[in-house]
């Protein structure tokens, strides 16, 4: 048996699923989180059943494509149950969703969500009258305090499949409507979602393709028999239903005037404090994860990770197995993951901080506060969504563009996020700001955030500007109460994305560092490939290569061809360029002094302004396969893929070969240069001034929405101009 | 007068909405003919708007709040 979870976005639907198959995804406190949808199977003894969790949804009538995967399994009725989430503290809303559900004969169990808080608020919501007036079980629940699921799978597991439900019928007028689509249809259900939504409805119904033209032309005439738009018509009847069901049901306690969001509220999105408050947040987290704190937790645990690893390269040194074994035990294997998973505690930090802002719905906040700045560069504010994740991992991040509601937004963000500095990147800078900078360490870390985001920022303009024109994101957005974030789901957030970067590190990371051992640590010396020892290595394989490409390099300040072997291990996987420069300058279990055992090889290695370049050049370059392959997934089409590739590329060297030549110039040529960029800017803008520039070609979407509606809406295009006048 | 002339801190009832790209988004939202909503605030930037329909806190941009046709009412 399959049972769907279907409800609004934050209404509790995965922590429901959690609770019902004990699984363990993480849930967050925005709109969104349910990307793609999952499969588990229901705790129960006494039935076989899969519970699949979907995006939430608010309606029927989809927006993004996202909401599409929960509208389209719905429509095509591909289950045999629905457990319908309600929110009980946004009841009206809600319900609206459960009045669409109703429409269909699909069987519905009804969980009540939230009745806890109801309760203490010390309110009254009849869910017993509730059952009998909607003919449905009902059952009150509170997933976060698993309160009430077992009454659920109870429920689930003495449901009467084959019971009809008492069918929800509208007034005379409608029902009349109703009935003639339903004479093309023959569905009662696809009906109603063609008279509310038009053509999209028909790709679910088997209407003849000769008989659509007359449909359409009945779709038409039916517009003139309201007073309301047609697209109004069923959700005004249904909102006066659900009134009149909650004036029945729900007894409300009108004292709470104030909650506890409201006055958190008037701090954290004040006008005056809203942002700077932002600001500090972001700047707190990353002063966190690098600051003193991180860098003394990450310095402790380094050193543990290299006692435990010297004792097993000890124990395996005495076993007396062949060199070739040994050479891959203790250089290949345990240098490339000592090197990587000792920046393990600072991720950690990075991704307990974001769990506590999303679970506690900070960060529908956040996109309501920066709205207004993203927009200008074509993003929404649900863009920063995917950004910000962007900072932890890139690839949850290019999967939640997902959640964007038009095709030019989702690829643009898609695109940019790379440039965000995600946490695998993290170590190279603190490897390298370490060695070279040492007082002013965490200022250059901050530095690559920065420009990350401003390379980001500023291709997304560029996109805008040329490639999708009729990029304007849409923005609307619900936001959730503050919750209390649970110690459960803060951990099981943290624990997701840090064992991500575990398996990763334990899985890909070791193949790639397998490879990199080989190639750097055999070579062809006499015409045989031979084992080569550690000061050997520059007649290894991976040498050749470095070599071979290194002139390529040389503009953006690379001397060393280690550097550039460490860069191309970096399209395996970016926690590998550490890795590798460890087994490059042959340090892998080596005792560590003063936190890194790299340190003093980077200091031979670099210049500060070579370091520099190096770490920009790895921040902005094509991001980690993993990356790319969700890359390649979101955009779904290579034309766009390889150009975001190419682009990337051009884009980091680019700006590495920037910074590092002009860096290299002495003080009074960088004046010059300043002053005369200063000149060349000044005139460009006079020049601009005098020519005038004309209006953004979309400024009159605002007024009438006709130029850019979504695809499947078109259809009701003509509607739409009727309702534009006045 | 549209939902963006609305003062925060004023309540007023929808009239009409005009075509835009969200049209059936707000609509299903709660936002009808006749429907109540109570402006809480704007973002510090000065957009988008919150507002309060049917007991939940909506944020859209003024764009869209452009596009609602409204009455202001007391309370």
């Amino acid at each position: 048996m399959n049972i769907a979870l279907i409800g609004n976005p934050n209404s509790g639907k995965t922590t429901l699923y959690n609770e019902l198959t004990g699984a363990k995804q993480s849930v967050g406190n925005w709109p969104g989180v349910t990307v793609e949808k999952k499969v588990g199977k229901l705790k129960s003894k006494n039935i076989d059943a899969n519970i699949v969790d979907l995006p939430g949804i608010y309606s029927l009538s989809t927006i993004s494509l996202e909401e599409e995967v929960s509208s389209n399994y719905i429509m095509d009725k591909e289950m045999d149950l629905i457990i319908n989430i309600v929110d009980a503290s946004s009841l009206e809303r809600n319900l609206f969703l459960t009045y669409q559900l109703l429409d269909s004969d699909i069987p519905i169990i009804v969980a009540l969500n939230g009745m806890d808080i109801i309760d203490k608020n010390k309110e009254v919501i009849d869910h017993k009258a509730l059952s009998i007036a909607l003919d449905l079980p009902v059952i009150p629940i509170s997933a976060s305090k698993k309160i009430g699921i077992e009454d659920l799978i109870s429920a689930i597991e003495s449901f009467d499949l084959s019971k009809k439900r008492k069918q929800i019928s509208y007034n005379k007028q409608i029902e009349e409507v109703i009935s003639l689509i339903n004479e093309y249809i023959e569905d009662r259900f696809l009906s109603i979602r063609f008279f509310e939504d038009g053509l999209v409805a028909l790709d679910h119904a088997s209407v003849p393709e000769e008989k659509q033209p007359e449909l359409i032309e009945l779709y038409h005439s039916i517009k003139g028999r309201f007073t309301l738009d047609i697209d109004m018509i069923m959700p005004d009847a249904r909102y006066n239903k659900i009134i009149n069901l909650i004036d029945k049901f729900y007894n409300k306690n009108d004292l709470l005037k104030i909650t506890t969001t409201d006055k958190i509220d008037k701090v954290l999105t004040h006008k005056y404090l809203g942002i700077p408050i932002f600001l500090g947040i972001m700047f707190g987290v990353f002063f966190l994860a690098f600051g003193p704190l991180g860098t003394f937790i990450t310095v402790q645990f380094v050193w543990l990770i290299d006692q435990f690893f010297i004792l097993i390269i000890n124990g395996i040194a005495q076993l007396g197995m062949s060199p070739y074994i040994s050479s891959l035990i203790t250089k290949g294997i345990f240098g490339g993951l000592a090197a990587v998973v000792g920046f393990l505690p600072q991720l950690m930090i990075l991704f307990l901080a974001m769990a506590i802002l999303e679970d506690s719905g900070y960060m529908s906040r956040a996109a309501f506060i920066m709205d207004r700045a993203l927009r200008k560069f074509g993003l929404s504010g649900k863009s920063f969504i995917p950004m910000l994740i962007g900072f932890g991992c890139s690839v949850p991040a290019i999967s939640a563009t997902r959640t964007l509601d038009k095709d030019e937004d989702r690829k643009i963000t898609a695109m940019i996020i790379p440039f965000v500095s995600c946490g695998a990147k993290a170590p190279i800078y603190g490897v390298f700001a370490g060695a070279l900078f040492s007082n002013g360490s965490y200022i250059v870390v901050f530095s690559m955030y920065i420009i990350g985001i401003m390379v980001a920022i500023l291709s997304a303009i560029l996109f805008k500007k040329t490639i999708f024109k009729s990029a304007s994101a849409n923005y609307i957005m619900e936001l959730p109460q503050y919750r209390r974030p649970t110690l459960k789901n803060t951990w099981l957030h943290t624990w997701e994305r840090s064992k991500d970067f575990l398996i990763k590190a334990g899985t890909i990371l070791l193949a790639a560092f397998i490879i990199i051992w080989f190639l750097s640590y055999f070579g062809i010396v006499g015409g045989k490939i031979t084992l080569l020892s550690d000061d050997e290595i520059s007649k290894s394989f991976l040498g050749y290569i470095g070599k071979i490409i290194l002139p390529v390099f040389r503009p953006i300040g690379f001397n060393d061809w280690r550097a550039t072997v460490a860069i191309l291990s970096g399209f395996v996987a970016k926690e590998s360029v550490v890795g590798t420069l460890g087994i490059l300058y042959g340090v892998s279990g080596d005792v560590v002094e003063n936190g890194s055992a790299l340190y003093p090889s980077i200091r031979a290695a670099f210049t500060p302004l070579q370091a520099y370049s190096f770490m920009l050049f790895a921040l902005l370059a094509i991001p980690c396969i993993a990356a790319v392959s969700a890359l390649k997934r979101e955009l779904n089409s290579n034309k766009w893929f390889y150009f975001t590739l190419a682009y990337e590329l051009v884009v980091a060297y680019l700006i590495a070969m920037a910074v590092f030549q002009v860096g290299s110039l002495d003080s009074g040529t960088i004046l010059t240069i300043l002053f005369t960029a200063i000149i060349v800017v000044f005139v460009f803008f006079m020049i601009k001034k005098f020519i005038k520039q004309k209006g953004s070609a979309c400024a009159s979407c605002d007024e009438f929405g006709s130029c850019s509606l979504p695809q499947k809406i078109k259809y009701l295009d003509k509607k739409g101009e009727n309702t534009n006048e006045e | 007068m549209t939902l963006q002339d609305i003062n925060p801190g004023e309540y007023c009832i929808v009239k009409k909405i005009r075509g835009n790209n969200l049209r059936k988004r707000i609509i299903d939202m709660g936002l009808i003919t006749g429907t109540k909503v109570y402006v809480k605030k704007t973002a510090p930037l000065g957009d988008p708007v919150e507002i309060i329909v049917r007991g939940y806190s909506l944020t859209l941009r003024k764009a869209e709040a452009r596009t609602i046709q409204v009455e202001r009412v007391d309370k």
